[in-house]
């Protein structure tokens, strides 16, 4: 089963993510606190991770840049769950190594199929 | 806590999160919708809604009834589905007329056998959606029978009738705005027929260059926007004339040198007039410059692509009326011999892509010949 981690300080948005992904088919591990992100990843070596951008301690935009230059972590996709709705900050994400940049209020659904999409293709 | 209690907790947990999704959901389908509503006509945001109904709950069937406040009768506007376009119903006492009146959905199971059954629709169940706006009523939204065969459920009725108020009130913007866009084409068509009142010569001009114009321009797809403001400047072209002496408008014969330049200065008399409506800046463009020569050699010497694409399309539309209708000094020229001289003059009065779109017209089977003009005592 593919594991997915998600990592987001607002435990309702956690809660509903875990709940659409774990009926969807897969595996989750959720994180609410960020500073020891990329510790719990090399741990956990998710398939995908999901990060929320506005964090305190450290932003998702920064785990990204670190998991995308590590070359043991750097092939698994990353999604940006965020408010910043503005291109610029969506090329910001892209050029940071974001493989799919998806912006709230988002639909669970969607998402849901997303992730299987983005699964599906490797 | 026992066990069973704690199992209990968190059942209930998760039907919680799953309930909050679920809203999660619709605001984020509310959210998305809003924007796509943005800067649609009335009939695309009735696309949308009937779009968003199949996708969202797989109905079969689903219509738009508008209410025509004069004779009270609610006709369809918009449909998907078994559904007849002529479909209408009175104002009366049923169940849509109820759906409007108290605001709040109504859900009908087995219709077709139900005492309350709308005449001349044959369905299993049936949603009825008040279309509200903030002002006026707009109609009613009907939705029937999913394609899985299941009844609607209340998530279902919630759910469209969140979409559905929300469209209507996108509907009522929609409706003002056309309204008040009709309310200024007819003023300005009554403005231009004063003008052309007091022209023998020109009458029915304008309205037969707009029509060649919105022609042409779509042939050369230009967007929604960009046709209602060829129409605008189409029917404002020769506004300028206003001002030319009415003995050189109406004389029977051929126009001497200054004559001719008194004629020519009606695009800036016209431009002129027209300067203080900051809106109509392109419209202002246009009939400034829809004498100007494709090759440069016109009143102002704009050339090719530097004259607005809408005043390129003009020339050709307002000279091709001009060939085709009688003049005091000339007889009009027959379509052929008119098409000659617009294909002669491609490249040097008119833009060749015009006139290349016009040709197309001309030869299309939308094109209708012009009614001769009635014989003048």
């Amino acid at each position: 089963m593919p594991k997915v981690m998600v990592i987001d300080d607002e435990p309702f948005i956690l809660m509903m993510i875990e709940d659409k992904l774990r009926r969807g088919g897969l595996d989750v591990v959720t994180l609410r606190e960020s500073k020891n992100a990329v510790e719990v990843i090399r741990r956990e070596k998710p398939d995908l991770i999901i990060l929320d951008w506005m964090m305190p301690e450290i932003s998702g935009i920064n785990i990204c840049k670190t998991i995308k230059t590590d070359p043991d972590l750097s092939r698994i996709p990353v999604f940006m769950l965020t408010a910043k709705g503005q291109e610029d900050d969506e090329k910001l994400g892209i050029s940071c190594g974001v493989d799919r940049y998806i912006t709230k209020p988002f639909s669970p659904r969607i998402l849901l199929e997303l992730v299987l999409e983005q699964l599906g293709s490797r | 806590m026992s066990n069973l209690e704690a199992d209990r907790i968190k059942e209930d947990l998760k039907a919680t999160v799953t309930e909050l999704s679920d809203t999660y959901e619709e605001l984020s389908l509310l959210y998305r919708l809003s924007e796509e509503f943005t800067g649609l006509g009335v009939d695309g945001i009735c696309r949308l809604l009937l779009q968003k109904a199949v996708s969202l709950l797989g109905i079969k069937t689903g219509a738009i009834l508008f209410l025509d406040s004069d004779s009270g009768r609610l006709y369809t506007r918009a449909y998907t589905g078994r559904w007849k376009a002529d479909t209408s119903f009175k104002k009366e006492d049923s169940i849509l007329w109820r759906a409007i009146l108290s605001n709040k959905a109504i859900t009908v199971c087995n219709h077709n056998t139900h005492r309350e059954r709308l005449e001349r629709i044959s369905c299993d169940s049936l949603l009825i959606i008040p279309l509200n706006g903030k002002k006026q009523t707009i109609g009613v939204f009907l939705v029937a029978d999913k394609a899985d065969g299941r009844e609607f459920y209340s998530g279902d009725m919630k759910l469209l009738t969140t979409i559905a108020s929300q469209a209507a009130l996108f509907i009522e913007n929609a409706l003002l705005t056309q309204e008040m866009q009709t309310f200024l084409i007819e003023t300005i068509r009554s403005f231009v027929k004063a003008l052309e009142a007091s022209s023998l010569w020109t009458a029915g001009h304008t309205e037969r260059v707009t029509r060649y114009a919105l022609s042409i321009a779509e042939l050369l797809r230009l967007d929604a926007h960009e046709i209602e403001k060829l129409r605008i400047s189409s029917l404002l072209h020769d506004i300028g004339k206003i001002a030319t002496p009415k003995e050189i408008l109406n004389k029977n014969g051929k126009l001497d040198d200054s004559e001719w330049s008194e004629i020519r200065r009606h695009p800036i008399v016209g431009a002129e007039i027209l300067s203080g409506l900051s809106s109509f800046r392109e419209v202002i463009e246009c009939i400034r410059y829809h004498h100007e020569h494709f090759d440069g050699t016109g009143i102002h010497g704009l050339c090719g692509g530097d004259i607005p694409l809408m005043a390129r399309i003009l020339a050709v539309a307002d000279a091709f009326d001009a060939m085709t209708s009688d003049r005091p000094y000339r007889k009009k020229k027959s379509i052929e011999e008119t098409i000659d001289e617009i294909l002669d003059c491609a490249g040097r009065q008119f833009d060749p892509v015009v006139v290349r779109a016009c040709i197309e017209w001309l030869k299309s089977p939308d094109y209708i010949v012009p009614p001769e003009p009635e014989a003048r005592a």
